[in-house]
């Protein structure tokens, strides 16, 4: 989109003003973006593409002092269809969920849920101690652990904030 | 277009018209597949983090309810910052057009998947009269 100082000459500001006051039809466009989301909300459809494709699973990543903590939701999955790997900065997930092969070619209702075979690569915050990595799955959640190294510990330094 | 991946977003449950929700946490609507059989109906729910233990199953009159229990998956201390799916219950609500078997329904759950088997009662079985279509003259 083209910056309304183009097409506006006069236009000038000197003040820094926030972001988005430059683009008034960017928040527009999105505005009406949203209200368009809401609308195939209501009808309780999706965007047509998003009906379309493969699976690709949600995930949370959390950390504490010690761990940082991956789940991602896998429901129908079996754990022997889950890959889960690790290297320096980053851990991957991989795997493919397979249509209930007893209900192919019955009288589908309704048909929801998605399948295929997806792979994420999460980016990993700080270095992990890939040896004490622990991965579980329990319905349908797999949750991978792993503690951090003790030099990434070590190297969360807090800086003090002088007043004056 | 096909090989577009599809994101899996939750989306929020609908409350019953003319009721409140009385509790804090996030309701979301299980992705469901419905399959008929030619001795049952079967539902299918993706409902990941519930357990057998938090399912409940209703059926009144003819509407059916299923409402899964996750417990908070967040542990003490940890700080979330990357957040796609929400954590929250399961509730959704089928009408059953069909004669259910209702001392048959069976339910099961497997790696966060409800599945649920609604047998046609034999009575409706018994009772369907086919329809013959005459044979068109020449």
């Amino acid at each position: 989109m083209k910056n309304i100082k183009d097409i506006v000459p006069f236009w000038k500001r000197s003040v820094p003003v926030r972001r988005e006051e430059y683009e008034p039809f960017g928040l527009f466009r999105q505005e009406i973006n949203r209200l368009f989301d809401d609308f195939y909300r209501g009808f309780d459809l999706e965007p047509f593409e998003k009906r379309l494709g493969t699976f690709t699973p949600s995930v949370d990543v959390s950390e504490n002092d010690k761990e940082v903590k991956v789940t991602a939701e896998l429901p129908g999955m079996d754990e022997k269809d889950i890959d889960v790997s690790l290297n320096k900065d980053s851990l991957t997930i991989k795997g493919e969920k397979k249509e209930e092969k007893e209900e192919k070619k019955k009288d589908y209702y309704r048909m929801e849920r998605s399948y295929g075979s997806f792979s994420r690569t999460i980016p990993l915050p700080v270095e992990v101690d890939t040896d004490k990595v622990k991965a579980e799955f329990r319905k349908g959640v797999l949750t991978v652990t792993m503690p951090k190294t003790a030099k990434a510990i070590e190297e969360t330094k807090k800086i003090p904030i002088k007043t004056e | 277009m096909a090989d577009e991946t599809k994101e899996i977003t939750k989306k929020e449950a609908h409350t019953p018209k003319g009721t409140e929700q009385i509790s804090a946490r996030r309701l979301f609507r299980p992705d469901v597949d419905i399959v008929e059989r030619k001795d049952d109906i079967v539902i299918m729910a993706d409902m990941p983090g519930v357990g057998k233990d938090s399912v409940d199953i209703t059926l009144e009159n003819k509407v059916l309810t299923i409402y899964g229990k996750v417990d908070a998956e967040i542990p003490e201390k940890h700080k979330l910052y990357i957040s796609e799916y929400g954590i929250g219950d399961y509730q959704r609500v089928f009408n059953i057009n069909e004669e259910i078997d209702r001392d048959k329904i069976e339910a099961s759950v497997k790696n966060g998947v409800l599945k649920i088997i609604l047998p046609k009662s034999e009575a409706l079985k018994a009772r369907k009269i086919e329809v013959k279509a005459e044979v068109a003259e020449a």
